[in-house]
């Protein structure tokens, strides 16, 4: 039974139908979460003891270099299973998925840079964290124009699968660089195994605005991989009925 | 398991593992040079030359920063050895004593001389009634 | 914790810090490149959309 409904949603048709009947709720249901979060980090907490009001800037920072990280997982679980079971549809979300990570990567840099003025006195540091976050969007972007740069869609996708599992080392690499090197970047404030070293009033809203940005970001990969599906079966006849 | 998948598995298996083992070949080489700044510990133990500009990071030692007009004296401490900081210039708002530090300069007869002051801030957050009760 | 941290929406605007200095053009310059971002890309991917649409038709 498991394996007919995984044959069943691998489908592109029926992930399709799928994804376009809970995409309203997702969407309405995240933004709802995220305006609220961002409501209520930005005005309801007090400002940080140290960095004053300065601080508010992670309700944006944090949850961006969240999601460009876990996208980036998704990505390479997906070409696991393209490799493996050479499902087409895990293909579609790996092609769709890297410009929505470059773009949150992008988010986690900019925003980063910006806080930094007001805290470190700089916007720009080569640090190990930073370094490795700049990799990871130089990856996303690298990993678009290759799969582009073929005229073949099989071998794009085989060989953006590979490279996006090699490339996958990247992420526990940022995960500890903080650990591992001295950085200007300060080490992790929420862990699986400690505290948060956040006070609770100012992590309830950090864990909202995370929330509510996945659910937005997932939204944007329904779209990128409603994008890629039409793009790849547009001469199916399904496709010319749904459209 | 069909024979064929469980052979693509291991070839993504392998993958990953030569990709990292491939990668932790590359840190360990590059080793310390990742790392953003020396420790004073490091910059007595290294001996390193003068005029080489260098970051060295810290604490500044409490009750070692004194001010005349732009121009700032203190200590940066990792609680071993401590080194003594000219510079002429604005430090971030961060900047205090008993806080982190990152600074830019070169050394000069065992004082740094300093071109840019970086403040370094922990993982801590609390809203600043908190900070007094504790 | 349900406390405005403000008083009017021009302290908001300009979020002065304990420490004397203004935060709010950072704060305020995140949080609208995050929000331009988001829209751009949801537009850029719905216009895409439209077209390859309109293409099949």
């Amino acid at each position: 039974m498991i394996k007919k409904f995984i044959h069943q949603f691998a489908s592109p048709k029926t992930y399709l139908f799928q994804v376009d009947r809970a995409y309203p709720y997702i969407f309405y249901a995240s933004l709802f979460v995220y305006i609220g979060s961002l409501f209520w980090g930005l005005f309801l907490t007090s400002e940080d003891f140290v960095q004053g009001n300065s601080y508010r800037i992670i309700y944006l920072h944090v949850p961006a270099s969240f999601i460009s990280q876990s996208l980036y997982l998704a990505m390479a679980f997906a070409s696991a299973i393209f490799l493996i079971w050479k499902v087409k549809l895990s293909a579609y979300l790996v092609k769709s998925i890297a410009p929505i990570g470059a773009v949150t990567t992008f988010i986690a840099l900019v925003s980063g840079s910006i806080w930094g003025i007001p805290t470190w006195g700089t916007w720009w540091a080569w640090d190990a964290r930073i370094i490795s976050t700049l990799i990871l969007f130089i990856m996303y972007l690298g990993l678009i124009s290759l799969h582009d740069s073929f005229t073949d869609y099989e071998k794009a996708d085989k060989f953006l699968a590979i490279l996006v599992i090699v490339g996958s080392v990247n992420i526990p690499i940022i995960k500890m660089s903080v650990e591992w090197w001295s950085t200007l970047h300060q080490t992790a404030s929420i862990t699986v195994t400690e505290k948060p070293a956040i006070d609770a009033s100012m992590l309830y809203p950090l864990f909202g605005s995370i929330i509510g940005f996945s659910g937005i970001v997932f939204c944007l990969v329904i779209l990128s991989s409603k994008l890629q599906i039409l793009l790849r079966e547009k001469n199916k006849s399904w496709v010319k009925d749904y459209v | 398991m069909k024979a064929v998948r469980k052979k693509r598995l291991v070839t993504v298996l392998v993958l990953l593992l030569t990709s990292g083992l491939g990668s932790m070949l590359i840190i360990k080489a590059l080793d310390s040079n990742l790392d953003f700044f020396f420790t004073p510990s490091e910059i007595f133990k290294d001996e390193l030359p003068d005029n080489k500009r260098i970051k060295v990071g810290g604490m500044v030692l409490e009750n070692s920063v004194t001010r005349d007009g732009t121009n700032i004296i203190f200590k940066i401490t990792d609680y071993k050895e401590s080194i003594q900081v000219e510079f002429d210039g604005i430090v971030p708002d961060l900047f205090k004593e008993g806080s982190g530090v990152v600074v830019l300069g070169y050394l000069d007869n065992e004082i740094l001389k300093a071109e840019k002051v970086l403040a370094k801030h922990d993982e801590n957050y609390m809203p600043p009634s908190l900070d007094i009760e504790k | 914790m349900f406390n405005f941290a403000f008083d009017s929406i021009g302290e908001a605007f300009m979020m002065q810090s304990a420490n004397g200095q203004y935060h709010g053009i950072y704060v305020w310059s995140v949080v609208f490149i995050v929000l331009t971002s988001l829209l751009v890309t949801f537009f850029i991917y719905k216009r895409k959309i439209r077209n390859i649409g309109k293409k099949i038709k």
